[in-house]
């Protein structure tokens, strides 16, 4: 059998992976945001892995919920990354270190 | 089947369509001004924590219940998280009446105070994991943008994309765990799936493990466990003052709740040696929390510090939870008691901030005689955050510690946990002390008095009612939060 679950939970754990690497390294907040949705689809590949092989439908529920909820997260996220532009002309996390303590 | 009647469902309808409906007045009237928002806001926050207190009065609610069928669950122990979730969200919007008037878009402020609200309160009374997420998010999305709501200062932007960024690995990671969950117990009721945890085989074990401490880390981010809390200090600071008191006092114990629903009865499901690894957080967190605080010259970054280590008090109520009676209790009342006092913190130095434009602290010598009133409430919160008595905070450290050591007969460890609050509690004295002396007892260089704003008054006063009337009498609350502690014992025996 070709698609395996166990080959749907490889890639997710691989987006998973290198989602939590492009937070931790990146620091361009675009790429970061990028990072936080790449994050958010390997949870949403493993639900609707696991909720075709369970089977029932309460994870391709729980998909739908968080595909919608992930869009406005990253509207906000988007709209804080365009103030922070107009402020600094750059969207460096480096150099926002106006807090430190 | 969904009650409409159902607490949560009317407290949603309530608040969320006067949420929805502010900005729409806004956009239909003409004149500018912020009081009548802030008005509307406020009666609805208050409408609604009557008729939770109606429901809890008239025992439409049933008894703490862990588990339901449903997908929200109308028990005690939500009752008891939206009624400090509603006190909290109503002292922001009263405290922000002073701090909003001239600035942009009021009618967006406090509807989004409200929207957040929601999320806060139906944490607590959700009992499925797909309800927990999109409560999670309700609260979230809302505290993401009012933390960069100043949009013309670098610090309130730089604060809200720190915070944006940690919220937003958090959620993923939650999401994460929850998938993980339900791959591994096939449901996404919290019931069914720690008693799919209990019924485990061995090679599945460290899978269900990996969930609930992604569960750790995600609810940790918001709650501000010390491997977890680096953005928080700066989020505090930079974020709108009245903002830091909605996050240090509602976002926090709303992640409390969820960590109580889940990481609680998940760990004790799996394996009882969790609680020594949140015992261990605990000590950390509120060592760290404290000592960073005493090095700390800014009020908003201090306070900040010191609700990480509040943090670390109130999880050794739920890391000695298996063990003792009175564990959880402690933690619950410290939670309450905790949310009044650090929002009273804060909206004391919201008002500062506006009246005076200072946060550094060698800035505000004297003025226990420049603003008396909310120095005094400034200083009664900061007495009781730091656990002196006859106040409130007394109280809930002294459960909290005596339910540590009684807990020793059990577990040896537990003990040291009590050792460790009782010396962080003295140590938290010092800083304390030191914002208490420069207010009163050094000379400022003006002594004039200055107008206090009449909101944050109104703020000092009913915490300062509610920290003496809870230190002097505690016994209706303390009764309150033994009622809302859910039954672990059907989670114990699963084993």
């Amino acid at each position: 059998m070709t698609n395996a679950l166990i080959d749907f939970v490889l890639v997710s754990v691989a987006l998973l992976a290198i989602g939590i690497y492009g937070l931790s390294v990146k620091r361009n907040a675009i790429r970061m945001l990028f990072a936080v949705e790449m994050i958010v689809n390997s949870a949403n590949l493993n639900l609707v892995a696991f909720a075709r092989f369970i089977p029932n439908s309460q994870g391709q529920t729980l998909a739908l919920f968080s595909i919608a909820i992930a869009a406005a997260e990253v509207a906000v996220g988007l709209a804080l990354v365009i103030v922070a532009y107009r402020m600094y002309n750059n969207i460096d996390i480096a150099d926002f270190r106006s807090l430190k303590g | 089947m969904i009650d409409f009647t159902s607490t949560p469902i009317i407290l949603t309808m309530m608040l969320g369509s006067v949420g929805v409906i502010i900005p729409v007045i806004s956009v239909a009237r003409k004149e500018k001004g912020s009081s009548l928002y802030g008005g509307i806001a406020f009666a609805a926050l208050i409408s609604a924590i009557s008729f939770v207190g109606y429901q809890i009065v008239s025992k439409h609610v049933t008894p703490a219940a862990i588990f339901s069928k449903n997908v929200l669950v109308d028990d005690t122990f939500g009752s008891f998280f939206a009624i400090a979730m509603l006190i909290v969200a109503i002292m922001t919007t009263v405290g922000s009446f002073n701090y909003m008037r001239g600035k942009t878009s009021p009618a967006v402020y406090y509807s989004l105070i409200l929207l957040s609200s929601i999320g806060m309160v139906l944490i607590a009374y959700s009992t499925d994991l797909v309800m927990l997420f999109v409560a999670w998010e309700l609260m979230s999305i809302p505290t993401y943008v009012l933390a960069g709501f100043a949009k013309k200062d670098p610090s309130s932007n730089e604060a809200a994309l720190k915070y944006f960024l940690f919220g937003a690995l958090s959620s993923g990671i939650i999401i994460y765990g929850i998938s993980i969950a339900y791959g591994i117990t096939g449901s996404t009721n919290i019931g069914q799936v720690i008693a799919g945890f209990s019924k485990l085989g061995p090679d599945m074990t460290p899978l269900a493990l990996l969930a609930v401490a992604m569960f750790i880390a995600g609810f940790g981010f918001k709650i501000g466990l010390v491997p977890f809390h680096m953005w928080l200090p700066d989020t505090y600071e930079g974020a709108p003052p009245t903002i830091s008191a909605l996050l240090a006092a509602g976002t926090k114990k709303a992640g409390f709740a969820a960590a109580l629903r889940v990481i609680i009865m998940g760990a004790i499901a799996l394996d009882l040696n969790w609680a020594f690894a949140l015992a261990i957080i605990a000590i950390v967190t509120m060592t760290v929390g404290n000592l960073a605080a005493i090095m700390q010259k800014n009020l908003p970054r201090m306070l900040a510090y010191s609700s990480i280590g509040h943090a670390g008090y109130i999880l050794i109520g739920l890391s000695i939870a298996p063990f003792s009676q009175i564990g959880i209790q402690a933690s619950l009342f410290h939670i309450l008691n905790h949310a009044v006092m650090k929002a009273s913190a804060f909206i004391a130095v919201a008002g500062i901030i506006t009246t005076l434009s200072v946060s550094h602290i060698d800035k505000i010598r004297g003025l226990g005689k420049r603003m008396p009133i909310t120095s005094l409430g400034l200083v009664i919160s900061l007495l009781a955050l730091a656990g002196v008595p006859p106040l409130n905070g007394f109280w809930s450290k002294l459960m909290l510690f005596g339910a540590a050591i009684n807990a020793g007969s059990v577990m040896s460890w537990a003990p040291y946990l009590a050792v460790a609050g009782v010396l962080n509690s003295a140590l938290s004295l010092a800083y304390y002390g030191w914002i208490i002396r420069k207010m009163y007892f050094e000379e400022g260089e003006s002594e004039k008095r200055v107008k206090e704003p009449k909101s944050v008054i109104a703020v000092m006063i009913f915490s300062i009612i509610f920290i003496v009337g809870i230190g002097v009498y505690p016994d209706p609350f303390i009764e309150f939060a033994k009622s809302a502690v859910p039954a672990l014992t059907n989670v114990t025996t699963m084993h």
